[in-house]
């Protein structure tokens, strides 16, 4: 596409141009127009003026030769015909002496015509028994027209010239704002997410440099964000898979009861690497776009039974649930898969840091169109300041053995299925509120 | 070689001193960069092998202030990032190597070998005193050419005595050096090693400094005493 500057000086030189050359074809018009008349004005002086000499001189013999004036001695302005003849059209004087240029006059007042192919405006003026005729060539009056035109178009010309120049520079000055944000732009390398600096910019600009810095700005948290995320992904797949190769090392380097403990350390970094990469996955499918809506329709009460299996394993019997007495068949409004893995998550959490055996406590609730799970812990509770770190993907309490993704899963969960999650810390342990809009019966 | 792990992966850790231990070095294990702290204090190592992301404090800082204290134990990095802002920060904060996770137990004694040495400014991995050569790597002894069989308490004496040519070790840091903090030891034992390896090397291998403890005897000791 053509530059900015080029197209608003075309269309606005265009536009000048054509205003100005109208304008300046009103005024030749007029100009010519008024000419005319003055030029025709003269022949009429001229032919008054000429009656009235004749007047004054003496009266003409009537000879058939014809008398001659010269055209000094009645006073006719250079470029004119003049003739004067009787009634009868006896040529009784002529300002030019070629016998073949006679001049038409039996009409009154003005008349063109044509005397050896050459156009003449003449006017004929009746006074006594004369009549007087004077004339000039028309193309004597278009070569002073031409004149006129030429001496009135070159100055308008030149004026119309400088303005397009001025256009052009004025318009580049106007645009130079624009180019300094392209050259700013230029120079930036593609990745670059640093501000633009421009300076001066118009208020017009102001707003659209300031959007661009504020997206820039954005793009970079969100870059930083996606490299944090993946060093720290880096970091957890390959923490367990150097335990795994590590002890898989020192297993072939021993022997005996050495050997079966590397291979059982092996074997639960192996493990530890299962379940950061399903919870990876999850993770990554929770927060992506994929549907997990699989016609399944649980209960509050079957989501935390079923939750409740995956989370404990073996010691079910820590888990303690209370479900009250009368209590809501109506299913989750949220696919099956993605409420057990909340709930799972959370309990999980719980487990892991509670102590010993000490036991885990969930309890169920509604209250109107949503179900409020609440899991108890009994461990030492969270620091008010770590609070925020909870949901935070990779993000461990102290020496916690989890992958640092659980409470992340059910933070994305919460964000995509409409429910809410409430941390509660006190010293006797941490209290996890989760809701889950219910469907209405 | 009396080495520092400073991991905070139980896992890993363990494999780390099962897998060094196996290759004939002494190690210690810490969790956090304030028992790391607590045992240079107390201890003497000849390299520390250190974990950038403690829980307590980052493993950079750690390294940048244990620097800053005049510490010049070579040192070791481990970690799993890899971008090469970490590991130029990582040689910045006065890190002599640097080690990706998943790594190779062998290349990991091999590049502890390899500080050492650059700390000793020996260019080749053999260390020679008179007529005995070491080799840390393959942990081979000769006397006079011969190969010489010692079991792995005597290799790391063997090697705590040479690499502190003329200096005096007390019994502690011989102990420290040779058995680590770990293992249960009776009173004599260090005695027991030190017997075993004047009879395989020649007397004058280890001298006794009255009331202070040993050191390596001269480069020729051994000839003398045959």
């Amino acid at each position: 596409m053509m530059s900015l500057r080029l197209r608003l000086s075309l269309t606005l030189g265009a536009a000048f141009a054509l205003i100005w050359a109208l304008a300046a074809a009103w005024m030749l018009s007029d100009l010519r127009n008024q000419m005319m008349f003055s030029l025709d004005q003269r022949l009429v002086a001229s032919a008054r003026m000429v009656a009235g000499l004749m007047e004054q001189l003496p009266p003409v013999p009537s000879k058939g030769e014809g008398t001659h004036f010269s055209a000094e001695q009645l006073n006719i302005p250079g470029g004119m015909a003049c003739q004067v003849s009787s009634l009868r059209g006896e040529i009784l004087a002529r300002s030019h002496s070629d016998p073949g240029q006679t001049l038409e006059a039996e009409k009154m007042g003005f008349h063109d015509q044509i005397i050896d192919g050459a156009p003449w405006r003449s006017f004929t003026l009746a006074r006594g028994d004369l009549r007087i005729t004077t004339a000039d060539r028309q193309i004597e009056r278009e070569a002073l027209n031409m004149s006129i035109l030429l001496a009135a178009s070159v100055p308008v010309g030149v004026a119309l010239l400088g303005c397009l120049c001025l256009l052009w520079l004025g318009i580049g000055q106007g645009l130079a704002p624009l180019n300094r944000m392209r050259d700013a732009l230029m120079r930036r390398s593609a990745d670059s997410l640093e501000p633009l600096q421009v300076q001066p910019l118009p208020s017009e600009l102001q707003p659209l440099l300031d959007t661009q810095n504020q997206l820039f700005q954005r793009i970079g948290k969100t870059i930083e964000r996606e490299r944090r995320l993946t060093g720290d992904a880096a970091h957890e797949l390959r923490s367990p898979l150097t335990a795994i190769k590590t002890h898989l090392q020192v297993a072939r380097m021993t022997e005996g009861a050495a050997r079966d403990q590397s291979l059982a350390w092996a074997e639960e970094g192996a493990d530890r690497l299962h379940r950061t990469l399903e919870q990876l996955l999850l993770l990554a499918r929770v927060e992506g776009s994929l549907s997990f809506d699989d016609g399944v329709q649980c209960s509050a009460e079957q989501v935390a039974k079923l939750a409740i299996q995956d989370a404990a394993g073996g010691d079910r019997e820590r888990i303690r649930f209370e479900v009250p007495a009368r209590f809501s068949q109506a299913p989750v409004q949220m696919p099956a898969v993605l409420s057990i893995a909340a709930l799972r998550n959370l309990l999980d959490n719980a487990l892991r840091h509670t102590p010993g055996e000490g036991p885990v406590e969930l309890s169920l609730q509604t209250t109107g169109d949503r179900v409020q799970f609440l899991v108890r812990d009994h461990g030492p509770g969270i620091a008010e300041d770590d609070l925020q770190h909870l949901t935070q993907r990779f993000w461990r309490n102290g020496q916690s053995t989890g992958c640092g993704l659980g409470l992340a899963i059910v933070q994305a969960i919460v964000q995509r299925c409409g429910c809410t999650l409430r941390f509660d810390s006190r010293p006797d342990g941490l209290r996890v509120e989760l809701t889950m809009p219910l469907q209405p019966i | 070689m009396h080495v520092l792990v400073c991991e905070d992966d139980e896992l890993i850790a363990s494999g780390i001193v099962a897998g060094l231990t196996a290759q004939g070095l002494t190690v210690e294990h810490v969790a956090t960069a304030s028992a790391a702290r607590a045992m240079l204090k107390v201890a003497e190592f000849d390299v520390m092998v250190l974990d950038l992301g403690l829980p307590d404090e980052d493993g950079l800082k750690l390294l940048q202030q244990l620097r800053h204290n005049g510490l010049e134990l070579p040192v070791l990095i481990l970690t799993a990032r890899d971008s090469v802002t970490d590991r130029v920060d990582g040689l910045q904060a006065g890190a002599d190597d640097y080690l990706l996770k998943p790594f190779d137990l062998r290349e990991l004694a091999a590049r502890l070998h390899t500080l050492l040495r650059r700390v000793a400014g020996r260019s080749v991995n053999l260390i020679e005193h008179g007529a005995l050569t070491y080799d840390p790597s393959s942990r081979e002894t000769t006397l006079a050419g011969q190969p010489v069989d010692l079991s792995r308490r005597e290799q790391s004496l063997l090697q705590a005595l040479l690499h502190n040519r003329g200096r005096v070790l007390s019994t502690e840091q011989l102990k420290d050096s040779v058995y680590g903090f770990n293992d249960e030891l009776e009173s004599n034992a260090l005695n027991v090693h030190i017997h075993h390896l004047r009879r395989k090397l020649g007397n004058g291998i280890v001298e006794t400094v009255r009331g202070l403890g040993y050191r390596l005897g001269p480069a020729d000791g051994g000839e003398q005493h045959k």
